[in-house]
Parts: C-alpha cells; structure tokens; sequence
C-alpha cells in the first residue's frame, strides 16, 4: 500500500512494533482492554473473596460459555446495529421494539398463528422462512424509520422514540390476542438458542465446570460483527456513513445521497434488531411481544463506551463489540457476587452517561488539537 | 498610534467630550492580517460612514467595538479613559451599541419583551406587563415607531426591519451614546429607508455618535457627513462626505496595483460547457450566462449578491423555480448534487470546512468522496486504485500532508483547499464552480491555486470563478458577470473589465424599483 503513497509525503514511520500494534487496535480499544482487564480482575478477585467455588467463579466454562457468552449475544447485535447509525450522526431507539415485532412475527409464522402466521404466504413449520420472516419484519419497521427521518425531516431520537411506542404496540397487535406464541415445540429453531458447536472438543474443564461446546447464539454474533465490520471498512456505503456523521452537508455536496443511504442504515439497524428478537424467541421458546423492551438502553450504551462519537463520523464495530463484552462482564459479575436488578440499572444508567461523557471529552479534545494544526 | 484622525483635508479638531476614540487598532486572524493600526475618532451629533470592498476590515473593526473581538494592539477610549470590551454586553453597558443585520431576536416572545430583554421590569418576582407595555409603547410612539413595530408581534413574526427597530430600540432604552448600524438598509423597502434615516438624523441631533456601515454610495452621501474609507485593513481616509463623489470613493475604495497580481491569457474556445436560460429562484430573477470550454468566467458582486446561492441553485442544492440550464448543449434537469455530479459539475463551496470537507476524516476519504461509485466495485471500494487515485492528485497539487490517513481537519487552511480541489480533479468535471477558493489561504497557497485554475481552464474544463477579491477575480477570468441583487448587471470582457468598472456595476445605487423585489430582497435579508 506505501509504494504507491505520495513522494512528498513523509512515509509512514516503521515505529517499534508494539507502537505498530498499538496504531492497529487503536487507542480507543486499547483502553477497553485494559478497562476489561480491570474489571475481571475486581469480579475474580472479589469473589475469590467472598469464597465462591464451582460454577459461581468467573472463570468456569459454566459461567463463560453459558452466562456470558449467552447474555452479550442479543445486545451485542442490536449494538452492531445501533454503531452504523450513531456513526451517521443518527438514533435509533426503537431497536427493542424491532426486536419484539420480529420475536413475534418469527414465531407466529412456525407456528402458523396470529395475523401474519395466518396470511397463508408463508408456510408454517419452515423454520429458515420464520428467520427470514423476522428479519424482513425489522427491515421494513427500519424502513419506516428511515422514510420518517428523511422524507419527513424528523429529528431521529425524536422520530425512533415515537417509533418505539409505535412498534412495541404493533407487536402486541400481532400476537394472537396479543399473547406470545410458544415454540416449544419447534426443536429446529429453538436450536438457534440451545445449540452447540464443538460440544465434542474435549477440553479440559475449567472451575469445575465440563467444556459443553460454542453456543450457535455466539457464533452468529460473530458472523454479523463481522459482515458489518467489512461493509463499514470496505464498502462506499460504510465510507458514506462516515461522510455523512463527520458533516452531512459536506457529503451531500460531494455527491453522497443521504436520503438513500440512510434508509438503508435504517433498514440494516431494524434487519440485525429484527434477527435479535428472533434469536430472543428462540431462546425464551416464545415469540413475546415484550420480548426486546429495554434493549436499546444497554446497546446505546455501548455502541458509546466503544469509542463511538456522539456527533458522529467516529466509531467501529471492534470498538463496540469490546464494550458489548465490558458491559456483559460487569451485568455478569454483578449478578455473580448477588447484586440484584435495581443496583444493575443504576449502574448500567450512569454507565451511559459516563460513556458520553467520556466521548464528548475525547471530541473536544480532538478539536482542540484541530485547531492548534490549523493555525501552525 | 498617537494620530487621532487621518484625515487629510480638514486639520483634526480636537476631540469632543463624548467621542469615542480608536487608537491604532490592529487584529489579524489566522493567514489574514484583518486591521492595521487604525486610528479614528467618532464624534458626537455626527454621522460617519464606513466604507470598504468585502473583506476591507468594517466588520472586525465593528466587532471590536462592540466587544465581539479584542484589538491584538491598540485601544479604544472616550473621554480620555480607556475602554476595554471583554464581551459585547460590557460595550453595551458603556453605551456603545453595533446594530447588526440580523440581530438577535427571541422568536416567541413580543416586541416589548424582545426590546426588554434581560432587565424586564419585575414585580413581586414577576413581570410586570403593564408598566412594560407602557413604558414600550411610549418609546416607540415617541421616535414614531408605532404603526412600523405592532407591539403585539413575536419575534418570529417581525420583518428584517422590525428585527432592526427592535435591536435600535433596545439601544435607546439602555441611553446609547455610540450606535454603529451594519448595512441597515439592504433588506428595507425606501418608506423603511426614509423612516429609519429620519431615526438616524434624529439621534445625531440628539448627540448620538453615529457610524454608518454601508455599499451605497448615494446613501451614505445622502445621510453621512463623513466618509472613512477602509482597505486591505488600512484606514485610507477620512473626508467630509461633502467632499467626496461617487467616483472618488470607487477610486479610494479600490486604488491598489495590479501588476502583482496573477494574471491569465485568455484560452476560451467556442464550444460551449454550460449554459443557463432565464433562471429563477428564491434568490434569482432572470438569470442568464454561458460558459464555454477552456473558459474562466469570473462572478463579480457584493456579499449576498446571490453569486453562491446561484452556484448552488445551479448544483442541485438549492431549488430553481423557473428557467433552463444546458450542459454541452443538452438541457438538463438537476435535483441534487449527485446528479450534478453525474452530468459533470463539480463544485468547490465558499466555506469549507463547513460545505467542502468532512474534517475527522482522512485525505484519503475526502479526496475520493465524489468518486466512490466508480472506484468501487460491488460497492467494494478498490482500495490500491483508490490510494494512486487520490496520490496523484494530491502530488498533483503539492498538498503538504504527513500521510494519505491525515486527519483533513489537521491541514493549515491552504492544503483543505487543495484537498477539495483534488477531489473535484479526480471527478474530472467538464464545468468546475469554485465559490472564493482562496479565502482565508496564505499568499503562496493562494498563487499555487491561481496556476491551477489557468492550468485547469486551458486543459479545456469551462470554470465558474466566484470571488470578493477584485484583483484575484480580474487577473484569472477571461470575461466577468457582475451580480445584484440576484440579478446579473453586466458582463464585463478584456479591457473593459476595471476594478472601478466591476465595483460601479456591483454597487450602482438603484433602489429595487417594484415591490415584488423589495420582497424578495427581504426574503434573502431573512434567509441568508
């Protein structure tokens, strides 16, 4: 890639390696390594303390394969989602309403209930076309997003916050008399949720706990963070996106068309939330219309605590899915060591505005040093 | 620093009680030396105009003496003390007062509220709104405002010249001694004019200082009595306004040598890049021009002539209500900046970090933005093609950067420009429309981006060249349109083409003559 870098132009400078490594993670993520490092560190060391054995200790496959890795897969998608938009300057807070609409719709359509089970377009039983039922269902609910946000100039907290209501009572409009529908009884795709990968490896067991396998739950989140990680790294749309939250007005003058491209960053957000409820009926065996409420809270949350600017333009999905993984350790270790619900909310709550805080600093730190350049 | 008064015709009396006096002032601004040890005095139960081109130094020097800025060296005083204005409301409180164009008004709340603001009178912790009305409607009855200012208005509702009657009002009722009015007239209709002129004469009669901002010439020679000239930063001269004509002003104004300046020979050819029929807008009536292959067309004109909206309306970014634009003769029909892209515009914006660049982005990114369609490939961008792409351009242009991953944002002012000028390059438009591409760039840059735009005209794009700047928009264009009002009142070829010839056409003292003009300068008043 340097060879072809401009001749007046310094070349990049070959630092030590571990400044090469640092430049490759970036400082942003640097940090939540550390912050993870810390924080595992206080859970173990706390409930080493408190005398804690078997399948309560952080560090057994029964916690980390089943309680965690498990709990960070829902939010951690919805966060995928979440990173696009909120690198494009926008919100979106009805993901967790998208999620229950497409719990819903995925379950009604196995199980051939409720309106859209009932339609009689899509086969009953088919458990790839009940997927792709709810997640088409979210990309749609993203599209009415997205046509609210630029078609009718609607502020988007404002427009996803009245879409949040919205949704969440269409999902209960869904449902057959507004109840869940129960899949207990499609092992196929409550499969999605209970499924093991690798369940026979042989690993040697850890805190006294028995290797049990990758959860499929897992492996998809992988896949996804990964898809969208390289549409935002390789694609004209990731590089639109990032145009488009540094300065809209700019992008638009250098032929980026906003209202197109943002209804498709809508449509991928209501997509992923849509493939996050269906995950969610999958594993609570019931398509519940309140399936995703409060979900927007924790990936808004770290879609922030992963480096992403408030303003825009700035972010990654590394970046989030380390702090979808800080912020499933800490609910982890607090539930581990017994605090109870109320005390998570509070933190998870100030967790937020500790990471905007954080984020508005880091800009207004940026900006100073724009300046300082500019006037050299 | 000690003379008070430059005036070269009328020895300098000394200074009333009362005046206010500016003491070798100076105040420079990133790459721009904005004012140069000016000194003047303003005088009490006087008008004193100043005047200048865009970019002369009138606003820095009002902003200092409203508090807007502080003066880099140099003081302001009256009456022998010196003033020092941290901020605009401990100038106010010292009686100084800078009515701008478009003041600051509350959109929700009345006239008398908006007048009072901040000191409204209280009564058990509560407004007291009958003394405020009173209080309200007797200033207003007194200076003769009432049927121009209705006291039942809010905010939003109030004309440009309401909004302005607000902010005098404001400034009476806090006992004004120095009232300095920013281009008051450019959005008034002439009943509006007279009133506010009696308001003026008035105020001088009552003691008021009074400094007169304005392009007008017949105005100011109507209601000044002295004329202070500004140029480049630099206080050229101070006259009775008895003195002066319009064509000793235009002189005064202008005066500057042209010889070192950038100066192109002409290589238009006569096929046609771009041609615009009868265009109208919000801001435009009847807008007519052509601009062949190989061409740099200058756009000549007053700030809020309409020469940027014209580039944008033209662009896709602002609505065109009427009229036809032909590319390469073809008619076509734009919408949005990317169609115009598409059809072959390109399009460099007056303001850059807000308009041109995305600044917490790379060169990189910015460089390719208006070619990411044809770098990609199943909307995966080439990344190799893309680097020696925008290398080449970036060489190109000599844009000094540590790296093609520089933060844009991180680049002196100069290398930003060039950096939008690579991406229009790689665009490979056949019209180029570049709105005031050396504003705010240091001298080197500047004669850089003048070889460029020769070099790029004679490789046959045809250039759409908007700028403020007389000398850089004569010694670059090959024909010049001078704009008013959203009109365009000339073209000027070769030898006719003089700074005084540009500037006469570009201030010539018509008041709008029907009134649905005089609504669509106050829409632009409103807007811009």
């Amino acid at each position: 890639m340097n060879q072809t870098q401009s001749k007046n132009a310094a070349p990049v400078k070959r630092g030590d390696p571990l400044k090469r490594i640092v430049g490759a993670i970036g400082t942003d993520n640097l940090s939540l390594i550390f912050a993870l490092g810390i924080l595992i560190f206080l859970v173990t060391a706390v409930s080493g303390w408190l005398g804690m054995s078997g399948g309560d200790k952080f560090f057994s496959w029964q916690n980390l394969l089943n309680s965690l890795a498990q709990a960070i897969v829902i939010v951690g998608l919805i966060a995928i989602g979440e990173t696009v938009v909120i690198i494009a300057g926008g919100l979106d807070i009805s993901v967790g309403s998208i999620a229950s609409i497409g719990s819903v719709v995925a379950a009604s359509v196995l199980v051939g209930v409720g309106t859209v089970g009932t339609l009689g377009i899509l086969p009953a039983g088919n458990v790839v076309i009940a997927v792709a039922a709810g997640i088409l269902a979210g990309m749609i609910a993203g599209m009415i997003n997205g046509a609210i946000v630029t078609a009718l100039r609607v502020n988007p907290t404002i427009a996803t916050l009245g879409t949040l209501a919205a949704f969440a009572g269409f999902a209960f409009l869904l449902a057959p008399d507004g109840k869940p529908v129960g899949v207990m009884t499609q092992p196929d795709f409550t499969w999605l949720a209970q499924g093991r990968f690798l369940a026979d490896a042989g690993f040697p067991a850890l805190g006294g706990a028995k290797w049990t396998g990758i959860p499929v739950l897992t492996v998809i989140l992988l896949i996804v963070a990964l898809l969208v990680h390289i549409l935002m790294r390789y694609t004209d749309f990731g590089r639109a996106i990032y145009a488009i939250g540094g300065n809209a007005t700019a992008a638009r003058l250098a032929g980026i068309n906003i209202g197109r491209v943002k209804v498709a960053m809508y449509m991928l957000s209501g997509g992923i939330a849509g493939l996050a409820g269906v995950l969610l009926a999958a594993r609570t065996t019931s398509g519940n219309p309140v399936n995703g409420n409060g979900l927007e809270l924790q990936a808004i949350t770290a879609v922030f605590l992963g480096g992403a600017a408030t303003s825009g333009g700035k972010g990654t999905i590394a970046g989030t899915f380390l702090a979808v993984i800080l912020v499933g350790v800490l609910n982890n270790g607090m539930n581990l060591l017994g605090f109870n619900t109320f005390i998570q909310r509070v933190a998870l709550g100030l967790l937020l505005i500790a990471a905007v805080a954080i984020s508005q600093w880091r800009q207004a730190r940026a900006e100073r040093a724009r300046t300082r350049a500019e006037k050299h | 620093m000690t003379n008070v008064a430059l005036s070269t015709s009328t020895p300098p009396p000394p200074a009333k009680s009362g005046s206010l006096e500016i003491n070798g002032i100076s105040k420079a601004f990133p790459n721009v030396q904005a004012l140069t040890d000016v000194s003047l005095e303003i005088r009490p139960g006087e008008i004193l105009a100043f005047m200048g081109e865009n970019g002369a130094g009138k606003s820095t020097l009002l902003k200092i003496i409203n508090g807007d800025y502080q003066p880099d060296s140099g003081t302001l005083s009256m009456n022998g003390q010196r003033l020092i204005f941290p901020n605009p409301h401990v100038a106010h409180k010292a009686g100084i007062r800078v009515i701008y164009q478009e003041p600051e008004i509350i959109p929700g709340v009345d006239v008398a509220e908006n007048i009072w603001v901040g000191e409204l009178p209280k009564r058990f912790g509560v407004i007291d709104r009958r003394r405020l009305n009173e209080q309200v409607r007797a200033s207003l009855k007194e200076y003769g405002f009432e049927n121009a200012l209705p006291m039942h208005l809010l905010g939003d509702e109030l004309s440009s010249a309401q909004r302005q009657l607000v902010e005098i009002m404001r400034a009476l009722k806090s006992g004004v001694r120095v009232l300095a009015l920013d281009e008051p007239t450019s959005s008034l209709t002439d009943e509006e004019v007279d009133r506010l002129f009696a308001l003026v004469r008035r105020l001088r009669d009552e003691g008021v200082a009074i400094i007169y901002v304005s392009h007008r010439i017949k105005e100011i020679l109507r209601l000044c009595d002295r004329v202070a000239i500004l140029r480049d930063g630099q206080l050229i001269a101070v006259r009775p306004a008895a003195e002066l004509n319009d064509a000793e002003i235009v002189r005064l104004m202008v005066g500057r040598e042209l010889s070192s300046i950038f100066q192109r020979r002409p290589a238009g050819t006569d096929r046609e890049a771009i041609r615009v029929e009868g265009l109208q807008s919000n801001w435009h009536q009847d807008v007519n021009f052509k601009i062949n292959a190989g061409e740099v067309v200058g756009f000549a004109g007053l700030v809020g002539a309409g020469r940027t909206e014209l580039a944008k309306v033209i662009f896709g970014e602002l609505p065109k209500t009427g009229g036809r634009v032909f590319l390469n003769g073809q008619e076509v029909n734009i919408h949005r900046p990317d169609e115009a892209i598409a059809k072959g515009i390109g399009f460099a914006p007056e303001d850059r970090k807000r308009e041109g660049l995305v600044l917490i982005r790379s060169v990189l990114e910015n460089g390719s933005m208006a070619i990411l369609k044809q770098l990609s490939r199943f909307h995966f961008v080439r990344s190799r093609l893309e680097r020696s792409v925008v290398t080449g351009f970036v060489e190109k242009l000599r844009v000094r950067t540590p790296s093609l991953d520089q933060e844009v944002g991180k680049l002196s002012g100069g290398n930003q420009q060039k950096v939008v000028l690579a991406r229009w390059l790689a665009a490979k438009p056949k019209v180029l429309i570049l709105d005031e591409p050396t504003r705010g760039i240091d001298v080197g840059a500047k004669a850089e981006i003048y070889h460029l735009i020769d070099e790029l005209a004679n490789s046959g794009l045809g250039i759409m060249l908007i700028s403020s700047e007389l000398p850089e928009i004569l010694g670059l264009s090959d024909r010049i349109y001078v704009m008013k009002n959203g009109r365009i009142t000339g073209e000027l070829a070769g030898k006719e083409a003089t700074e005084e010839s540009v500037l006469g056409l570009a201030i010539t003292d018509q008041r709008p003559a029907s009134s649905t003009e005089a609504v669509a300068a106050e829409q632009k008043g409103n807007t811009l």
